[in-house]
Protein backbone atom coordinates (compact mmCIF):
# COMPACT_ATOMS: atom_id res chain seq x y z
CA UNK A 1 0.00 0.00 0.00
CA UNK A 2 2.79 2.04 0.72
CA UNK A 3 4.78 1.22 -2.10
CA UNK A 4 1.40 2.23 -4.16
CA UNK A 5 1.04 5.71 -2.43
CA UNK A 6 5.17 6.36 -3.24
CA UNK A 7 4.66 5.22 -7.11
CA UNK A 8 1.40 7.49 -7.10
CA UNK A 9 3.21 10.16 -5.78
CA UNK A 10 5.79 10.00 -8.21
CA UNK A 11 3.62 9.36 -11.44
CA UNK A 12 1.85 12.69 -10.31
CA UNK A 13 5.17 14.60 -9.87
CA UNK A 14 5.85 13.40 -13.43
CA UNK A 15 2.32 13.87 -14.83
CA UNK A 16 1.35 17.68 -13.90
CA UNK A 17 4.69 18.74 -16.10
CA UNK A 18 2.93 16.98 -19.21
CA UNK A 19 -0.76 17.34 -18.61
CA UNK A 20 -1.08 20.89 -20.20
CA UNK A 21 0.90 20.38 -23.32
CA UNK A 22 -0.75 16.58 -23.37
CA UNK A 23 -4.25 18.28 -22.92
CA UNK A 24 -3.39 20.69 -25.77
CA UNK A 25 -2.55 18.24 -28.06
CA UNK A 26 -5.56 15.91 -27.06
CA UNK A 27 -7.79 19.01 -28.39
CA UNK A 28 -6.34 19.07 -31.42
CA UNK A 29 -6.62 15.78 -32.13
CA UNK A 30 -10.17 15.07 -31.11
CA UNK A 31 -11.17 18.94 -32.27
CA UNK A 32 -13.37 18.51 -28.76
CA UNK A 33 -13.31 19.71 -25.50
CA UNK A 34 -15.18 16.68 -24.17
CA UNK A 35 -13.47 14.38 -25.89
CA UNK A 36 -9.77 15.88 -25.58
CA UNK A 37 -10.57 15.81 -21.40
CA UNK A 38 -11.88 12.03 -21.82
CA UNK A 39 -8.79 11.33 -23.99
CA UNK A 40 -6.31 12.79 -21.06
CA UNK A 41 -8.15 11.68 -18.41
CA UNK A 42 -7.68 7.91 -19.85
CA UNK A 43 -4.59 8.21 -20.74
CA UNK A 44 -2.81 9.24 -17.14
CA UNK A 45 -4.96 6.58 -16.00
CA UNK A 46 -3.74 3.79 -18.62
CA UNK A 47 0.08 5.22 -17.69
CA UNK A 48 -0.18 5.17 -13.83
CA UNK A 49 -0.96 1.36 -14.52
CA UNK A 50 1.40 1.14 -16.79
CA UNK A 51 3.97 3.30 -14.78
CA UNK A 52 6.35 0.18 -13.99
CA UNK A 53 7.04 -0.33 -17.77
CA UNK A 54 8.33 3.55 -17.75
CA UNK A 55 12.22 3.63 -17.41
CA UNK A 56 13.42 5.90 -14.97
CA UNK A 57 15.46 8.84 -16.41
CA UNK A 58 13.69 8.03 -19.76
CA UNK A 59 11.72 10.77 -21.40
CA UNK A 60 8.51 10.73 -19.78
CA UNK A 61 7.03 12.85 -21.68
CA UNK A 62 7.17 11.25 -24.90
CA UNK A 63 6.45 8.15 -23.23
CA UNK A 64 3.30 9.41 -22.10
CA UNK A 65 2.31 10.86 -25.64
CA UNK A 66 3.04 7.53 -26.59
CA UNK A 67 -0.04 6.11 -24.58
CA UNK A 68 -1.97 8.81 -25.20
CA UNK A 69 -1.89 8.79 -29.29
CA UNK A 70 -2.06 4.99 -28.86
CA UNK A 71 -5.35 5.82 -27.04
CA UNK A 72 -6.66 8.17 -29.68
CA UNK A 73 -6.01 5.86 -32.40
CA UNK A 74 -7.98 3.11 -30.53
CA UNK A 75 -11.03 5.43 -30.80
CA UNK A 76 -10.52 6.41 -34.08
CA UNK A 77 -9.47 3.17 -36.03
CA UNK A 78 -10.99 4.24 -39.56
CA UNK A 79 -9.61 7.57 -39.37
CA UNK A 80 -5.81 5.92 -38.97
CA UNK A 81 -5.93 3.44 -41.49
CA UNK A 82 -7.63 5.76 -44.05
CA UNK A 83 -4.91 6.46 -46.77
CA UNK A 84 -4.84 10.26 -47.55
CA UNK A 85 -5.96 11.01 -50.70
CA UNK A 86 -3.62 14.62 -50.95
CA UNK A 87 -1.97 14.96 -54.46
CA UNK A 88 1.57 15.94 -53.95
CA UNK A 89 1.78 16.76 -56.95
CA UNK A 90 0.54 20.74 -56.55
CA UNK A 91 2.06 21.15 -53.29
CA UNK A 92 4.27 24.21 -54.18
CA UNK A 93 7.64 24.94 -52.02
CA UNK A 94 6.89 28.20 -50.32
CA UNK A 95 3.72 28.82 -51.17
CA UNK A 96 3.17 32.07 -48.61
CA UNK A 97 6.26 33.72 -49.99
CA UNK A 98 5.50 32.65 -53.50
CA UNK A 99 1.66 33.86 -53.14
CA UNK A 100 2.73 37.49 -51.20
CA UNK A 101 5.86 38.03 -53.73
CA UNK A 102 3.27 37.70 -56.69
CA UNK A 103 0.34 39.98 -54.70
CA UNK A 104 2.85 42.63 -54.27
CA UNK A 105 3.54 42.33 -50.74
CA UNK A 106 7.02 42.84 -48.57
CA UNK A 107 8.97 39.88 -48.63
CA UNK A 108 12.04 41.19 -46.43
CA UNK A 109 12.18 43.42 -43.90
CA UNK A 110 10.98 42.82 -40.09
CA UNK A 111 9.34 39.43 -40.61
CA UNK A 112 6.59 40.11 -43.31
CA UNK A 113 5.56 35.95 -42.91
CA UNK A 114 5.08 36.08 -38.91
CA UNK A 115 2.93 39.62 -39.67
CA UNK A 116 1.16 37.55 -42.15
CA UNK A 117 0.35 34.75 -39.60
CA UNK A 118 -0.25 37.32 -36.89
CA UNK A 119 -2.91 38.84 -38.74
CA UNK A 120 -5.18 35.68 -39.14
CA UNK A 121 -5.23 35.07 -35.17
CA UNK A 122 -5.27 32.10 -33.47
CA UNK A 123 -8.41 30.66 -34.96
CA UNK A 124 -7.46 30.73 -38.47
CA UNK A 125 -4.05 28.83 -37.75
CA UNK A 126 -5.93 26.17 -35.56
CA UNK A 127 -8.10 25.84 -38.21
CA UNK A 128 -5.63 25.18 -41.27
CA UNK A 129 -3.65 22.92 -38.79
CA UNK A 130 -6.90 20.66 -37.78
CA UNK A 131 -8.01 20.62 -41.75
CA UNK A 132 -4.50 18.33 -42.80
CA UNK A 133 -5.36 15.42 -43.34
CA UNK A 134 -4.85 12.83 -40.27
CA UNK A 135 -1.30 11.16 -40.66
CA UNK A 136 -0.34 14.53 -41.22
CA UNK A 137 -2.00 17.03 -38.55
CA UNK A 138 -0.89 13.73 -35.88
CA UNK A 139 2.55 14.20 -36.94
CA UNK A 140 2.62 18.05 -37.45
CA UNK A 141 0.77 19.31 -34.67
CA UNK A 142 3.36 17.53 -31.93
CA UNK A 143 5.83 19.14 -34.58
CA UNK A 144 3.96 23.12 -33.85
CA UNK A 145 3.20 22.25 -30.49
CA UNK A 146 5.52 20.44 -28.95
CA UNK A 147 8.89 20.54 -28.33
CA UNK A 148 9.54 17.26 -29.97
CA UNK A 149 12.54 16.34 -32.16
CA UNK A 150 12.06 14.33 -35.05
CA UNK A 151 13.45 11.44 -32.74
CA UNK A 152 11.04 12.22 -30.33
CA UNK A 153 8.02 12.33 -32.73
CA UNK A 154 9.11 9.29 -34.55
CA UNK A 155 9.27 7.24 -30.78
CA UNK A 156 5.65 8.90 -29.87
CA UNK A 157 4.57 7.90 -33.42
CA UNK A 158 6.48 4.42 -33.42
CA UNK A 159 7.52 4.88 -36.88
CA UNK A 160 10.50 5.74 -38.95
CA UNK A 161 12.39 9.18 -38.49
CA UNK A 162 12.51 9.48 -42.50
CA UNK A 163 8.44 9.03 -42.72
CA UNK A 164 8.21 11.93 -39.91
CA UNK A 165 10.51 13.80 -42.05
CA UNK A 166 8.92 13.48 -45.12
CA UNK A 167 5.11 14.08 -43.22
CA UNK A 168 6.44 17.24 -41.65
CA UNK A 169 7.75 18.41 -45.09
CA UNK A 170 4.68 17.79 -46.93
CA UNK A 171 2.12 18.82 -43.53
CA UNK A 172 4.57 22.02 -43.61
CA UNK A 173 3.66 22.44 -47.77
CA UNK A 174 -0.57 21.70 -46.81
CA UNK A 175 -0.82 24.03 -43.79
CA UNK A 176 1.46 26.60 -45.94
CA UNK A 177 -1.64 26.50 -48.70
CA UNK A 178 -4.34 26.45 -45.99
CA UNK A 179 -2.97 29.66 -44.09
CA UNK A 180 -2.97 31.55 -47.21
CA UNK A 181 -6.38 30.13 -48.40
CA UNK A 182 -7.58 31.34 -44.56
CA UNK A 183 -5.91 34.93 -45.01
CA UNK A 184 -7.47 35.10 -48.67
CA UNK A 185 -10.92 34.21 -47.30
CA UNK A 186 -10.85 36.75 -44.10
CA UNK A 187 -9.64 39.07 -46.61
CA UNK A 188 -6.20 40.11 -45.30
CA UNK A 189 -4.51 39.48 -48.30
CA UNK A 190 -5.75 39.64 -52.17
CA UNK A 191 -5.70 36.18 -54.06
CA UNK A 192 -3.14 36.29 -56.69
CA UNK A 193 -5.09 35.26 -59.95
CA UNK A 194 -4.18 32.27 -61.99
CA UNK A 195 -1.69 32.77 -64.45
CA UNK A 196 -0.38 35.93 -62.69
CA UNK A 197 2.81 34.10 -61.49
CA UNK A 198 1.69 31.61 -58.78
CA UNK A 199 3.44 28.67 -58.26
CA UNK B 1 38.43 28.47 -42.57
CA UNK B 2 36.17 28.53 -44.82
CA UNK B 3 35.26 25.09 -46.42
CA UNK B 4 36.13 23.83 -49.53
CA UNK B 5 32.75 22.29 -50.47
CA UNK B 6 30.15 24.87 -50.54
CA UNK B 7 26.32 24.53 -50.95
CA UNK B 8 24.61 25.93 -54.34
CA UNK B 9 21.00 27.52 -53.61
CA UNK B 10 19.60 24.38 -54.88
CA UNK B 11 21.17 22.35 -52.12
CA UNK B 12 20.51 24.92 -49.55
CA UNK B 13 16.95 24.88 -50.37
CA UNK B 14 16.66 21.01 -49.84
CA UNK B 15 17.92 21.34 -46.23
CA UNK B 16 15.42 24.22 -45.50
CA UNK B 17 13.09 22.56 -43.06
CA UNK B 18 16.01 20.67 -41.33
CA UNK B 19 17.92 23.35 -40.63
CA UNK B 20 15.18 25.28 -39.32
CA UNK B 21 14.76 22.75 -37.29
CA UNK B 22 18.32 21.66 -36.45
CA UNK B 23 18.18 18.51 -37.78
CA UNK B 24 21.30 18.69 -39.81
CA UNK B 25 24.94 17.45 -39.04
CA UNK B 26 26.92 20.44 -37.70
CA UNK B 27 28.80 19.99 -40.81
CA UNK B 28 25.56 20.49 -42.67
CA UNK B 29 24.09 23.35 -40.92
CA UNK B 30 27.73 24.82 -40.81
CA UNK B 31 27.87 24.26 -45.35
CA UNK B 32 24.07 26.39 -45.13
CA UNK B 33 24.89 29.05 -42.66
CA UNK B 34 28.10 29.80 -44.61
CA UNK B 35 25.83 29.91 -48.19
CA UNK B 36 23.26 32.02 -46.54
CA UNK B 37 26.01 34.37 -46.20
CA UNK B 38 26.54 35.11 -49.30
CA UNK B 39 23.22 34.67 -50.87
CA UNK B 40 20.62 37.59 -49.93
CA UNK B 41 17.85 35.59 -52.23
CA UNK B 42 18.32 31.84 -50.02
CA UNK B 43 18.77 34.39 -46.70
CA UNK B 44 15.08 36.16 -47.84
CA UNK B 45 13.99 33.16 -47.95
CA UNK B 46 14.93 31.03 -45.33
CA UNK B 47 14.16 34.15 -42.87
CA UNK B 48 10.72 34.33 -44.15
CA UNK B 49 9.99 30.70 -43.41
CA UNK B 50 11.50 30.81 -40.06
CA UNK B 51 9.46 33.72 -39.34
CA UNK B 52 5.88 31.99 -40.12
CA UNK B 53 7.18 28.83 -38.33
CA UNK B 54 7.83 30.47 -35.27
CA UNK B 55 4.73 32.86 -35.43
CA UNK B 56 2.61 29.55 -35.89
CA UNK B 57 4.58 27.64 -33.04
CA UNK B 58 3.50 30.96 -30.88
CA UNK B 59 -0.04 30.93 -31.54
CA UNK B 60 -0.27 27.37 -30.95
CA UNK B 61 1.63 27.88 -27.80
CA UNK B 62 0.51 26.16 -24.37
CA UNK B 63 -3.37 25.64 -23.40
CA UNK B 64 -4.52 25.35 -19.88
CA UNK B 65 -5.68 22.56 -18.69
CA UNK B 66 -8.89 23.08 -16.49
CA UNK B 67 -8.41 22.54 -12.55
CA UNK B 68 -11.49 20.50 -12.35
CA UNK B 69 -10.04 18.28 -15.14
CA UNK B 70 -6.69 17.85 -13.08
CA UNK B 71 -8.81 17.10 -9.68
CA UNK B 72 -11.15 14.68 -11.30
CA UNK B 73 -7.63 12.67 -12.70
CA UNK B 74 -5.85 13.20 -9.03
CA UNK B 75 -9.53 11.29 -7.87
CA UNK B 76 -9.18 8.84 -10.70
CA UNK B 77 -5.20 7.98 -9.87
CA UNK B 78 -5.78 7.85 -6.06
CA UNK B 79 -8.48 5.17 -6.76
CA UNK B 80 -6.43 3.37 -8.79
CA UNK B 81 -3.40 3.80 -6.50
CA UNK B 82 -6.20 2.48 -3.88
CA UNK B 83 -7.72 -0.63 -5.36
CA UNK B 84 -4.12 -1.74 -6.82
Amino acid sequence: MKERSAELAAFESQFKDVAGPAYGYALRLTQNRADAEDLLQTAALLAFRGYGTFIPGGNFKAWFFRILVHEYWGRHRAAQRRPSTVSFDDLPDLHIYSQASDAGLPTDGADPGALLIQKLGVDGVIEALDALPEEYRVVSTLYFMQDFTYQDIAAVLEIPIGTVRSRLHRGRKMLQRALWQAACDAGIVEPVEAGEGAT
Amino acid sequence: MRSVNRFTCEEAFRRLDDYLDRELSATEMELVREHLETCAACTREFTYEAGILHEVRRKLARVEVSPELLARIARQLEEAANEG
